[in-house]
């Protein structure tokens, strides 16, 4: 597989460590992370990076990740680029919000690297 | 019509979805199997506990603690790394640990799972404190082991609507 480019964005920074190493143990070996503390560090990385993929948490501090994802619409960056939010809210609503404001998949946390590769690798060979 | 947990009050106290939820968290994050522990565990002089506040339909709290070393050996389970201090990622890692717990707990019963919010993880590492809540409606409090680690959890509801 090619190199991927990935932006994961999330307020911890363990996280962003385990999103990474769950994407390597998926198989994407060719992986170059960008990695954002905020969607405000993610938006501003996105105006002077081309990314493949963006992995993001929704309960952040500051602005959460779904605000994010409508100020990437909103902005249009990154069009086109799949958006996977990765979060422990889990009901249908929380689900069907991510959906509306622009997301194409969605990972409950806590998760395994087997469900990071059924959900993310789809989205890179359609995309 | 309005969502109530009143009725539900059993399910939502069910000692079985906190153990349910800690095994899953244990085998997903960190790919060790999770016994309860009769117990309450002896605490090393230097713990670290995490908590992450409910708000919505049920006010309280998910609190995580551990001693210094099972917080090394769990930090170090999650990321592949090795810790000889308890330094940021080590409370970084015991913080989503109980931000997973706490979603994964509320995720059991759907009127929570849907109406019920949490915080962002606070963590607190040092010597002899200790956690008190006034009345609580229900506290669920449970000891863990997986190798020679310990580690408690402790679900505390001060209010349901």
């Amino acid at each position: 597989m090619h190199e991927i480019r990935a932006l994961i964005v999330d307020d911890s920074s363990v996280m962003r460590k385990i999103v990474e190493r769950s994407l390597r143990q998926a198989g994407l070996d060719a992986l170059v992370v960008h990695e954002a503390g905020s969607g405000t560090e993610g938006l501003d990385l996105l105006k002077t990076k081309s990314v493949d993929l963006i992995l993001s948490d929704i309960n952040m501090p500051m602005m959460d990740g779904l605000e994010f994802l409508r100020q990437l619409r909103a902005q249009n960056l990154a069009p086109g680029v799949p958006v996977v939010m990765i979060t422990t809210e889990s009901s249908e609503e929380h689900v069907k919000q991510a959906i509306q404001c622009g997301a194409q998949g969605y990972i409950r946390k806590p998760f395994t690297a087997e469900q990071v590769k059924e959900r993310v690798l789809p989205l890179l060979d359609a995309a | 019509m309005a969502v109530s947990l009143r009725e539900s009050l059993e399910t939502v106290s069910d000692p079985r979805n906190l153990d349910s939820s800690v095994e899953e968290v244990f085998q997903m994050m960190l790919g060790v199997e999770c016994h309860r522990d009769g117990l309450t565990i002896a605490l090393e002089p230097e713990s670290v506990t995490a908590v992450v506040g409910f708000g919505g339909l049920l006010s309280g709290a998910c609190v995580f603690r551990t001693g210094g070393s099972a917080a090394m050996t769990i930090a170090a389970h999650m990321t592949g790394m090795e810790f000889t201090e308890i330094h940021d990622t080590v409370k970084g890692g015991i913080g989503e640990i109980c931000n997973m717990l706490a979603g994964a707990w509320k995720g059991k019963v759907p009127e929570l799972a849907a109406n019920c919010g949490l915080s962002v993880p606070a963590v607190i590492t040092g010597r002899d404190y200790n956690l008190h809540v006034q009345a609580p409606e229900f506290q669920l409090h449970h000891a863990y082991c997986f190798g020679d680690s310990a580690f408690d959890v402790t679900i505390v509801c001060d209010g349901i609507q």
